[in-house]
């Protein structure tokens, strides 16, 4: 029984089977979803929101929350536009990019860690600021003459598949075993889990606080630049909604938003989930304009699923220990 | 005797003299803003964000979120346009939509009292599911684009932009429910136990409190106030959309937060979301009629977010400080 | 303050812990006046004593959780002075705490290793061979929140001995175990003392204490007042040193004269009630009867209470309530039907610390404060009639609940109780953290209310109160009432007997 706790509780791999189900269950009903060109399609267009889900993932560790990483995202997209369209070379756009995104970032762990506003109203702050920075500094206008050299870099592929999709799942899979076996790293996980208890074991909280945030934003700022390279414009909506869909496919991973569980391929399974819903419905003959409805039923259903095992896991533990102290009371009486 | 100077130095209070200087400031750029007509009129854009504002209060009280209140609104008004569009009378088809919301309102309240699962993760789920519903049906009848669902009666328009003397009928709807819900929230039971839930959850289920019930109703409630909005928008923009308010979460947090609530829940009013709500309303118009477009008053609006909270969290520590020092613990 | 002073040889150095003369107070009142205590290695060292007598004071001051107003501590002849746990931790002290702080999430071997410069699977072996040597056999690899709260106390020990430990500290560990768990927890503390370690173990249960010490120290009002190796004690010598001294010739004042009527029925019957923290407890309370329920924590008093009126819905049993056996029980519906429960933890379950003193008051009636809407003037008057009547220290109704004293908060409890107008009140520790004269007070409530004719069924640790209140007293040990004595036949001696598990 205990044995079931700890498998159930590796959501990753369950959603990750059904992920790989569903995949053979939409080829079975349409053989074209199973092309490969449809498959990287589909990984391809995971990437934005799987880096976002990324960062996400840090802040949800420690029991926070950022809904600020769409904006950005958009943010970051702007800079490296506007960057290379002033004819900055690619690597320091992108420095220029990632260092907006990490500032907006570091700008949410101050408010979190030194003036102490609560997450989710410190960065709904900063979404909406950045949002409109956005339009501050472009005027307004679609940014749309992304030099087409940029552009083409989302078009490298190695072994058939895109460099980005490599570079992304490269990324998860460094991270969580960094997040696995380095022990600064772990310090997410020890504030999330018992944050009393980690500033009892002499952990710093604030500081762990501060770096959760900065990373979060940092990789929306990667988002960014994936966007520009592979959409090739960038509308003032850009990133608009993604924080909620990273948390969404972040839960949906098996992070939880309570803090302490969860691991950066959680991230990427749920990620990867979410867009794999989008795209199987054309192949189902489903109008694409279900998709929201969809995600969110399964979204909800996958988290009530979790609930009513949780309290049978616990109603069963509770009855065993019950059963323990009957048989104690038996054996022995009260009195010795 | 003591009670009176308190009131000078509640949050209300404060907001509301910001209210006023925010009036004087953009009088002085604009003297048309100190006429008491536009003052009014201005705030019809920022009708919707308070009609869900308000009942959002209740359910931060309790300790809750709901961010699926847009999607809410959307879902109301593809109701109504598809069962107009489909032949039904338009009472019955606002009657719908109105139920539509509710519904919406109670599921996500039920889903919060009957689980543990964080409140923030089961009205995101809904947010997802109440739009992609609206945007489903909105495309089943060939009616996702822009214009939507339109050709309502002018009785329908009217809702929106009628008025009574200068007042306009969205600003009665304001008043109407934000006394609804201030009798409710202050002198009701229904509204002490959200407080009491508020303040101490397991105190309040020692004194049998009927915890889960006035959580499930907090959330009808909002479901309602987003019916509402969803139903004076698609008079407003004379058509029926799934989008429609897609972007009111950010302000209607805002006016909740700025207008005195915790956001971990155990206090707010309803006057200070009211206060808060106008306060937003019209910064948003005085700023545009400064020139200043809408997005960019978005940075200022999340600004003023961060700042007032900020403030308050420091104010409130230097109270509990002083106060601390009087009682001893251990 | 005499550094680096030379310690004699001889015997000095076999002591792990020497205490001198320490003193601690709170606000003012004493609860160490220069206690003198020490442990030599190999050691298990018991602290026994009544409740507030300082016990665990002692040692979380020993541990750096407290600092310490006078007195040295020395270590193994050197004198310390810890500022905070980490800094005793070096030292080689650790305090398992009743409560074992565990991150349920993460690995065992992780929450053994938190806080350490040791990096994760660096440890693995030397953690299992510990393990193995205290009877843990759960894999490292598993998360912490699967552990029973013995395994948790086993991780807290593994956590000790990883830092090293010499003075192992355990705070009441066998409180929330089954007895299986409390042998093999015996039989692991064994295993350290042979290799050295000294263990200061805390508990309420003599038995246990005679079980597994080798010396026992009674702590009383702040003073040692028995400090013996346990082939020299008994059950009867243990009780009777925590026994105040003037016990024979104090005679503890009667508080109770109401003479309760014959042939009545009882207001409340309990018929055969189990839990997991109780088992088959029958009982009745008659109107106008103090029923006490004596014992030590965690004999299960409290969660016999939360069992009555239904805020533990796992329980099997009969509550009866006149004629009528009342099942699905709810606070709510135990307030309709005349029940009502003062809780022990007042902050947690108690009182609404953040708002008016009237909305605590008003809280279990709100549907009486008026037809539609709370009637202000109804409310207002509620919370001034009580105020008054009994005697609460405030500005008024008004008044933000927090900036009370203990002893007014308590009583804006109670308030919220009576307004209720109950049949039985269960008040548990009603003078918990009340200062004398609002401890006066409640006593002087408790007896207005049986002249009404309310029952009451008082839970208390504070034995003396419960004798000199109680017209009858029922004595709980590990979940089972072990005996119940009349007014006549309640002496301390009987009672103290009875809650440290020895039945007269």
């Amino acid at each position: 029984m205990n044995n079931f706790k700890d498998l159930y509780k590796k959501r990753e791999f369950a959603v990750f089977s059904l992920l790989v189900l569903l995949v053979v269950a939409v080829g079975i009903v349409n053989p074209v979803f199973l092309k490969v060109d449809t498959l990287n399609g589909v990984l391809d267009n995971s990437l934005i929101l799987v880096l976002i889900a990324l960062g996400e993932m840090f802040v949800l560790l420690t029991s926070g929350i950022d809904v600020s990483l769409g904006a950005i995202t958009g943010l970051s997209a702007v800079v490296a536009g506007l960057s290379l369209n002033a004819g900055i070379s690619y690597p320091v756009s992108i420095i220029y990019a990632l260092g907006a995104a990490l500032a907006a970032g570091m700008f949410n762990g101050f408010g979190v860690t030194v003036l102490e506003v609560p997450p989710i109203i410190m960065t709904l702050g900063t979404m909406g600021a950045l949002r409109g920075l956005m339009y501050i500094i472009t005027g307004g206008s679609w940014i749309d003459t992304i030099p087409i050299g940029f552009k083409s870099m989302s078009g490298i592929t190695f072994l058939g598949i895109s460099v980005f999709a490599w570079i992304v799942i490269a990324l998860a899979v460094f991270l969580t075993v960094l997040v696995k076996k380095v022990r600064a790293a772990r310090i997410f996980y020890y504030i999330g889990d018992n944050e009393e208890g980690a500033f009892f074991m002499g952990v710093s909280v604030k500081k762990g606080l501060f770096v959760a945030y900065s990373l979060a934003g940092l990789f929306a700022g990667l988002a960014g630049i994936v966007f520009v390279s592979r959409i090739g414009f960038i509308p003032m909506q850009t990133g608009s909604g993604q924080e909620l869909r990273a948390i969404a496919a972040c839960v949906l991973g098996g992070v939880s938003l309570s803090g302490g569980v969860g691991i950066p391929l959680s991230a990427l399974v749920g990620g990867l989930f979410l867009t794999t819903i989008d795209s199987v419905l054309v192949f189902l003959k489903v109008p694409a304009f279900w998709n929201d409805a969809i995600a969110g039923a399964i979204l909800i259903i996958v988290v009530l699923l979790d609930f009513r095992v949780r309290m049978l896991i616990n109603e069963r533990e509770k009855q065993e220990r019950l059963k323990y102290v009957k048989r104690d009371r038996q054996k022995t009486g009260v009195l010795q | 005797m003591k009670i009176k100077g308190e009131i000078f130095k509640r949050w209300e209070f404060i907001i509301f003299l910001l209210l006023l200087l925010e009036i004087l400031v953009f009088g002085f750029f604009n003297s048309s803003f100190l006429n008491i007509k536009n003052i009014l009129y201005s705030t019809t854009d920022f009708a919707h964000i308070s009609l869900v504002a308000l009942p959002l209060t209740l359910v931060i009280i309790t300790g809750g979120i709901d961010i699926s209140i847009a999607s809410i609104m959307g879902l109301t008004s593809i109701v109504i346009g598809s069962t107009w569009s489909l032949g039904a009378p338009i009472q019955v088809a606002v009657s719908l939509g109105l139920l539509s919301g509710i519904a919406a309102g109670t599921f996500n309240g039920f889903l919060v009292a009957y689980t543990d699962i964080q409140p923030l993760v089961i009205t995101l789920g809904t947010m997802f599911l109440y739009s992609g519903i609206a945007t489903g049906i909105a495309g089943s009848l060939g009616a996702s684009g822009y214009n939507g669902i339109g050709d309502f009666p002018e009785g329908f328009l009217s809702f929106a932009y009628g008025s009574i003397g200068f007042i306009p009928s969205s600003m009665i709807y304001i008043i109407l429910f934000a006394l609804f819900l201030g009798f409710i929230l202050h002198r009701h039971w229904l509204g002490r136990s959200i407080y009491l839930i508020g303040v101490n959850v397991n105190t309040a289920l020692y004194n049998g409190i009927k915890v889960k019930l006035v959580i499930v109703l907090t959330y009808t409630l909002t479901g309602l106030g987003s019916a509402i909005a969803g139903i004076l928008l698609t008079s407003y923009f004379t058509s029926a959309r799934s989008d429609l308010g897609s972007e009111a979460l950010l302000p209607a947090l805002t006016a909740v937060v700025l207008g005195g609530t915790n956001i971990l829940g155990g206090s707010g009013t309803i006057i200070g979301t009211f206060i808060a709500a106008i306060f937003l309303g019209i910064l948003k118009q005085g700023l545009m009629a400064l020139g200043v477009t809408n997005n960019v008053s978005q940075v200022v609006i999340g600004l003023v977010l961060i700042v007032a909270v900020a403030a308050k969290l420091f104010f409130t520590k230097l109270k509990m400080n002083s106060g601390n020092s009087k009682i001893q613990t251990e | 303050m005499i550094h680096g002073e030379k310690i004699p040889d001889s015997e000095m150095r076999k002591d792990l812990v020497e205490l001198n003369g320490i003193w601690k107070s709170f606000n003012g009142v004493a609860v160490l006046r220069g206690v003198n205590l020490d442990l030599k290695s190999g050691e298990i060292h018991a602290l026994l004593g009544g409740n507030g007598s300082g016990k665990s004071t002692l040692m979380k001051i020993l541990s750096g959780i407290y600092r310490k107003n006078a007195g040295t501590i020395r270590i193994s002849g050197e004198e310390c002075n810890f500022l905070n746990p980490s800094q005793a931790h070096e030292s080689g002290i650790y305090l398992v705490p009743q409560e074992p702080k565990i991150f349920p999430n993460l690995s065992i071997e992780e929450n053994i290793i938190i806080g350490t410069s040791y990096t994760l699977g660096s440890k693995t072996e030397e953690i299992k061979k510990m393990g193995q040597q205290l009877g843990f056999s759960e894999s490292l690899s598993r998360p912490a929140g699967i552990l029973s709260i013995a395994g948790q106390q086993l991780l807290e020990i593994l956590r000790g001995l990883l830092r090293n430990v010499k003075i192992l500290i355990l705070d009441e560990p066998t409180s929330t175990l089954t007895f299986r768990e409390v042998e093999s927890l015996f039989k692991q503390l064994r295993n350290l003392k042979n290799q050295g370690i000294g263990v200061f173990f805390i508990s309420h249960r003599i038995n246990e204490i005679l079980e597994i010490a080798d010396r026992v120290s009674v702590l009383r009002d702040g003073n040692f007042v028995l400090d013996k190796p346990v082939a020299q004690l008994n059950e009867t010598t243990l009780i009777n040193a925590m026994l105040p001294d003037d016990r024979i010739s104090k005679k503890i004042e009667e508080t109770s004269q109401k003479k309760i009527a014959e042939g009545l029925a009882p207001l409340l019957k309990i018929r055969n009630l189990t839990g997991e923290a109780f088992n088959g407890i029958s009982f009745s309370v008659m109107p106008g009867e103090i029923v006490g329920l004596a014992g030590v924590v965690g004999a299960g008093r409290t969660e016999l209470a939360e069992g009555i009126v239904g805020i533990d819905k796992n329980v099997t049993g009969e509550v009866i309530i006149g004629n009528e056996s009342f099942s699905q029980r709810s606070p709510g519906r135990s307030r309709k039907k005349g029940i009502v429960y003062v809780p022990e933890d007042r902050a947690a379950h108690g009182i609404f610390l953040d708002l008016q003193n009237l909305y605590t008051t008003s809280s279990s009636i709100l549907s009486e404060m008026g037809k539609l809407f709370i009637s202000n003037k109804k409310e207002r008057q509620l919370g001034e009639y009580f105020i008054k009547k009994l005697g609460i220290k405030t500005n008024g109704p008004k008044q933000i609940s927090r900036t009370l004293s203990g002893g007014n908060q308590q009583k804006i409890v109670i308030s919220r109780a009576m307004a209720c107008n109950p049949k039985v009140i269960i008040l548990d520790e009603p003078t918990r953290g009340v200062d004398a004269e609002a401890r006066e007070d409640v006593y002087d409530i408790i007896k207005s209310l049986i002249d009404l004719d309310v029952g009451i069924l008082l839970i208390s640790s504070d034995l003396e109160e419960v004798i000199r209140l109680s017209d009858r007293i029922l004595v709980m040990y590990r979940g089972e009432i072990i005996e119940e004595l009349s007014k006549d036949e309640s002496t301390i001696e009987r009672v103290t007997s009875g809650a440290f598990g020895v039945a007269g």
